[in-house]
């Protein structure tokens, strides 16, 4: 809502400058957010053209004798449609029109032009350039045009909750400042005859009160429709109103001076001179004030004459009721919607108009009644005739006025300081509450009409808050509960050491929108098996259509992004949700269910090579880095039981893929991209993702440790290399040597080398292993150690067909 | 004798201390104590001496050999010391090459903050709780008193889902009807506040963060953010307690210097209500294109429950009150590392999360 403040001083003359007005605003709630200083530039006056005369060798240019208050001055102008007897804005030389641009003495084909006559665009007034802008001809020249315009004046925007429809005006505004600093509010008054002309002259029924609950009408007659003085123009363009003509002005001003919606129409437009209220009919047409035709519901509350809709109750006015030049009598409406009804007959037109805005957070009753008045007062003002006695007024069942009783100790306690009876009393007046019935411990109080958000005690405790400002609240911290949340969960403990491991391997983490593009999910997993993805009816782009299942989608993307500016080397891990199309029986059942299953997964993407040092050259990122990666991850959890086999995955290339199971269970896959889906992301054929069940792991971490000495006796260790068939996997040579009973003596396997090639003869590969011997009792001799290395040899020779490699 | 003596080890003296290396230390060994050496011959010619002055004569040859060896080894050692530093004068190391680097993972500003606060709100004896991103109406809207049609709706504009892809709701799951059958995405982390009531009598002392989402993009807003909402919910709270968590907060998450401000506001389900306001990192309050010019950014709304909604997960508002927040943790990151641009949180740029 734009407030000027010139205006809102009228109101309530207060004795503050801007910044303040501004500030104890904002600190009472209504928040200014931004201001807007309005001025026009120094050395624009009125002038009188005194005679105007075309110059010689061109088609368009005049010479025009000027007078300027100041003396007679000859000014060179291209404009048309103006006449000697006119009055308009004259630039002096020294004067800067808004764009910077400088009127100096200069010289015209040859002619001297000691200024500029101005057009409305030219001042920043408004659109119009289609001539000059005409002054009334009684101005004395020389008046500067700040004055006539009303400026300067500053403009705040000031963000008004839903809460306050009767701070969306200038009137409220004002009530707000007049109880901040006791400056009384100079609400207008407006005397206009009471009588039965009107109602004999038009006609007003309400057929569904329940969304009309009041209707009032005022009939004017003789009116002449024109523009509107400067100064009132001005006033709109400052509140971001477009000026019409002074009808239509006039309802505007009455609008932003109280907040009440008004709307004039063309009373002889009217069929039957008959105003009906009423739901429309399916698919009635209506061609609504902005050229648009529209399809109307049986939900929609039309103003109707005799033989059709004329208006969209509460949001906009029709065409063929519009006040237009020819306009003489009027019918002036001042009438209550209820808000629900106006809201959804909006979102379903998609229209939001100044008069939608205010009803759908709620219009007051007596505020129309006010507006009415006041509005129809304005119009004689700006385009004479009168306003017929009497008022037409549908209002079946008068609201009754709202009482609520406030207990001085309990808005001590919920806002936790001390405020007496005496204070309560002091903020509610404040606010026009008026004190009705007592006792000793609480007050009853009437609640003005306007304020409709007030109907509880909490209300009236929020008010006083307000009013003495939050920063008379004491600070006090609550009591902590007794050891309660004194040690980190344990899903805490374990993300933390995760993240850690993550870290120390280069891996950087992002964060991505949930939403994803659904072709990026289809391009990960086509065909029918796919998970079927939520999408959002309303995405603001296809790019985020669709509820990610997996976290891929945004990784692979985020890797695009960062190889096209240039990123070499590329580890990148996001900790985050899918979103699955099935309720899930972790969650909570019955009315505290979740609509959906949400669980966490961890997921890794990797490619390319980092860049060369001086002291490494170091190859491409591989499979082995990502399963690395996995594993740290796994005995940061110190997950038990890991195996990783090789299984097929849609996103993953065929020969480079593998599923993890912990303890049994599955807990996801990693590998080699598929060369389908590295091109669908345009990424690298060498990149590698893994994707683990989040929920599963932290169900399996063990973050606690148990720990133990180190080995009192020394032990042995021997390196031996085995040549199997090159099919043999790893995990099989390992599970075998692991297999061999040596009484609890082999410590640690690892393997240090894997070669192919000669001396390795075609089809085999060779493995070496550093086998750990230990005995925990004793030191142990060689001779145990051979033993345990034969029993070895013997198991891989006899299983495997291992030899070994000398 | 004696003047033999001191002429041998005078002499002996003299050869060492002029000795350039081992091979010359070793000859003058030799010479002076070899089996034939000239002090060797001494102890040899004991013999010649007479009994009477053996004894003295004998201690002195002792002692003339003992010396010499001393001398010996002293010779030795400094030779060996100025081996030492003509071998280390002879190494050379550039310390000014860079030295053998791992590349360092980073956390993301925004998952970091969150991990913070929730480890700061423990302290403060909050337990974390949690609950569904896409939401029924019911917890997101209605239990917080914003019904539809309600004009606060517009505070926050909603994504819907496509009613054709959402999965059959579970048995027994709220009752819905008509429009209110769409599934949302949270538009707050409100919602975990009525789901937590309702599966518990008071006092309830929770945190739950998570992603939210509303449908707007712009400089300062994105279509998903963060959020961590706070409800403290007992008998005899009142909003001091509000004031004192949230600067105990304010002060636990950007230290002592940071000034906040409360402003009233208005939220359906807090009463009264009150933004929140940190001075602007980015520019030290100043003004600037983040704090759109004011010094000031909201990065919380809060207020006490409002007891409509107390009453409606079935407390008694008489008797228990409490309060309530939501921060911006995206806000919040953006301010402690004075990121200027909220859309540079969720481009995943390296460039930019290898800062942190």
């Amino acid at each position: 809502m734009k407030i000027s403040l010139n205006w809102l001083r009228e109101l309530c003359p207060v004795a503050l400058d801007d910044e303040e007005i501004a500030r104890r605003l904002t600190l009472a709630g209504l928040e200014v957010e931004g201001t807007e200083k309005r001025s026009l530039p120094a050395g624009v006056v009125a002038a009188r053209v005194l005679a105007k005369a075309p110059i010689a060798g061109s088609d368009h240019l005049n010479l025009c004798q000027v007078d300027d208050g100041a003396g007679t001055h000859q000014v060179v102008c291209g404009a048309v449609g103006y006449a000697a007897g006119d009055v308009v804005p004259m630039a002096r030389p020294g004067a800067v029109l808004p764009g910077g641009k400088e009127i100096k003495r200069a010289k015209l084909r040859g002619v001297e032009s000691e200024g500029m006559l101005c057009s409305s665009r030219e001042l920043g007034l408004g659109d119009d350039h289609s001539g000059l802008l005409m002054l009334p001809r009684d101005t004395r020249p020389g008046t500067p045009l700040d004055a006539l315009v009303g400026l300067p004046d500053t403009v705040l925007e000031i963000n008004v909750t839903p809460n306050r429809p009767d701070a969306l005006s200038h009137l409220g505004i004002a009530r707000e400042l007049s109880a901040l600093t006791g400056v009384p509010v100079r609400v207008p008054a407006p005397r206009l005859q009471a009588g039965e002309l009107a109602s004999s002259t038009a006609r007003v029924d309400v057929e569904d009160a329940q969304r009309c609950p009041r209707y009032l009408a005022r009939v004017i007659e003789g009116v002449k429709v024109g523009p509107s003085p400067l100064r009132l123009q001005e006033r709109l363009r400052s509140c971001g109103i477009r000026p019409i003509s002074n009808v239509v002005d006039a309802t505007n001003l009455a609008l932003l001076e109280l907040g009440h919606p008004l709307h004039g129409f063309d009373l002889d437009r009217l069929a039957g001179a008959r105003i009906i209220v009423r739901r429309a009919r399916d698919g009635e047409p209506l061609t609504t004030l902005d050229g648009k035709q529209r399809k109307l519901s049986p939900d929609d509350l039309v103003i109707a004459d005799d033989e059709k809709p004329i208006a969209l109750a509460g949001v906009m006015g029709g065409q063929t009721s519009e006040v237009s030049a020819g306009t003489t009598r009027l019918l002036l409406e001042s009438a209550v919607f209820e808000g629900a009804g106006i809201r959804r007959t909006a979102r379903r037109q998609a229209l939001h108009t100044e008069a939608s805005h205010r009803y759908e957070r709620g219009a007051d009753d007596g505020t129309a009644q006010l507006a009415a008045d006041r509005c129809a007062e304005l119009i004689v003002e700006l385009a004479t005739g009168t306003v017929l006695p009497g008022l037409i007024d549908r209002y079946p069942s008068p609201r009754m006025p709202t009482h609520i009783w406030v207990r001085p100790a309990r808005v001590s306690a919920i806002l936790g300081a001390r405020v007496d009876a005496a204070e309560v009393d002091r903020r509610l007046r404040s606010l026009s509450l008026e004190p009705m019935d007592g006792m000793p411990d609480r007050r009853l109080w009437q609640v003005p009409s306007w304020r409709r958000d007030l109907t509880r005690e909490i209300d009236c405790v929020e008010e006083i808050a307000r009013q003495r400002g939050l920063d008379t609240i004491p600070v006090e911290v609550p009591k902590a509960g007794v050891g309660e949340t004194a040690a980190a969960p344990p899903d805490r403990v374990a993300t933390a050491s995760a993240r850690t491991a993550l870290a120390a391997r280069g891996f950087d983490e992002v964060l991505n929108y949930s939403f994803v593009a659904e072709r990026d999910l289809d391009a990960l997993w086509p065909g029918d098996s796919a998970p079927r993805a939520m999408r959002v009816a309303n995405p603001l782009t296809v790019e985020q259509g669709a509820m990610r299942w997996s976290l891929l989608a945004g990784l692979l993307r985020n890797l695009g992004h960062n190889l096209a500016r240039g990123a070499r080397e590329l580890q990148l891990y996001e900790l985050g949700r899918v979103y699955l199309a099935h309720p899930d029986p972790r969650h909570p059942s019955g009315p505290l269910s979740w609509p959906d299953h949400e669980p966490r997964r961890l997921s890794l993407a990797l490619t390319g090579q980092a860049a060369k040092s001086w002291t490494s050259s170091p190859g491409p990122l591989d499979f082995y880095d990502c399963k690395g990666a996995i594993e740290d991850v796994l005995a940061a959890l110190a997950a038990p039981a890991v195996q990783f086999v090789l299984a097929p995955i849609p996103m993953l290339h065929p020969a480079s893929c593998a599923a993890v199971t912990v303890d049994g269970a599955a807990a996801g896959f990693f590998g080699q991209l598929h060369p389908r889906v590295a091109k669908a992301f345009d990424v690298p054929s060498q990149t590698f993702v893994a994707e683990l069940d989040w929920e599963l792991l932290l169900g399996k971490a063990r973050p606690e440790r148990k720990m133990h000495g180190v080995p009192k006796f020394p032990g042995i260790e021997r390196d031996l290399a085995f040549v199997v068939d090159d099919e043999i996997l790893a995990a099989r040579m390992l599970a075998e040597i692991q297999g061999v009973e040596v009484g609890g003596l082999l410590e640690l396997v690892s393997l240090f080398d894997v070669y192919k090639g000669a001396p390795v003869p075609d089809g085999k590969k060779s493995l070496a292993y550093r086998l750990s011997l230990r005995a925990p009792d004793r030191t142990l001799t060689d001779a145990e150690a051979d033993a345990v290395v034969g029993a070895i040899k013997e198991r891989l020779r006899s299983v495997l067909g291992a030899g070994i490699r000398a | 004798m004696i003047d033999e003596i001191n002429r041998l080890l005078e002499e002996g003296r003299a050869e060492l201390a002029s000795a350039q290396g081992e091979p010359q230390v070793e000859a003058a060994r030799v010479k002076y104590l070899g089996k034939s050496g000239s002090l060797s011959a001494l102890r040899k010619g004991m013999g010649k001496v007479s009994p009477a002055d053996r004894p003295a004569m004998g201690k002195l040859v002792t002692e003339a050999i003992a010396r010499f060896e001393a001398l010996l080894e002293e010779q030795k050692k400094k030779l060996g010391e100025q081996e030492l530093l003509r071998d280390l004068s002879r190494e050379k190391l550039d310390v000014t090459l860079p030295g053998r680097s791992r590349k360092r993972g980073h956390r993301h500003p925004v998952s970091q903050a969150m991990d913070d606060i929730v480890e700061i709100f423990a302290r403060l004896g909050f337990h974390t709780a949690d609950g569904p991103e896409i939401e029924w109406d019911l917890y997101n809207f209605e239990k917080l008193g914003i019904p539809s049609d309600h004009p606060a709706r517009d505070m926050q504009d909603t994504f819907y889902l496509d009613p054709a892809t959402q999965p059959e709701p579970p048995l027994g799951s709220p009752p819905t009807q008509g429009a209110q059958k769409q599934l949302l995405l949270r538009t707050h982390t409100s919602p975990v506040q009525a789901r937590t009531m309702l599966a518990q009598p008071p006092p309830v002392r929770i945190i739950a963060p998570g992603k939210v989402y509303r449908c707007d993009s712009d400089i300062t807003h994105t279509p998903m953010f963060h959020q961590v909402e706070c409800l403290h919910v007992e008998e005899g709270l009142s909003m001091a307690h509000l004031r004192g968590t949230l600067d105990a907060f304010a002060k636990a998450f950007f230290g002592s210097g940071v000034k906040t401000r409360l402003r009233p506001s208005y939220f359906p389900f807090t009463e009264p209500s009150a933004e929140v306001d940190v001075s602007c990192a980015a520019c030290g309050g100043t003004g600037c294109r983040l704090c759109k010019h004011s010094g000031w950014l909201e990065v919380l709304g809060s207020g006490m429950v409002n007891p409509d909604v107390l009453a409606g997960v079935g407390y008694d508002p008489e008797k228990i009150t409490g309060y309530a927040f939501g921060v911006g943790i995206d806000r919040l990151a953006m301010l402690r590392h004075g990121i200027d641009d909220l859309r540079s949180l969720f481009e995943n740029d390296v460039r930019f999360l290898e800062q942190l």
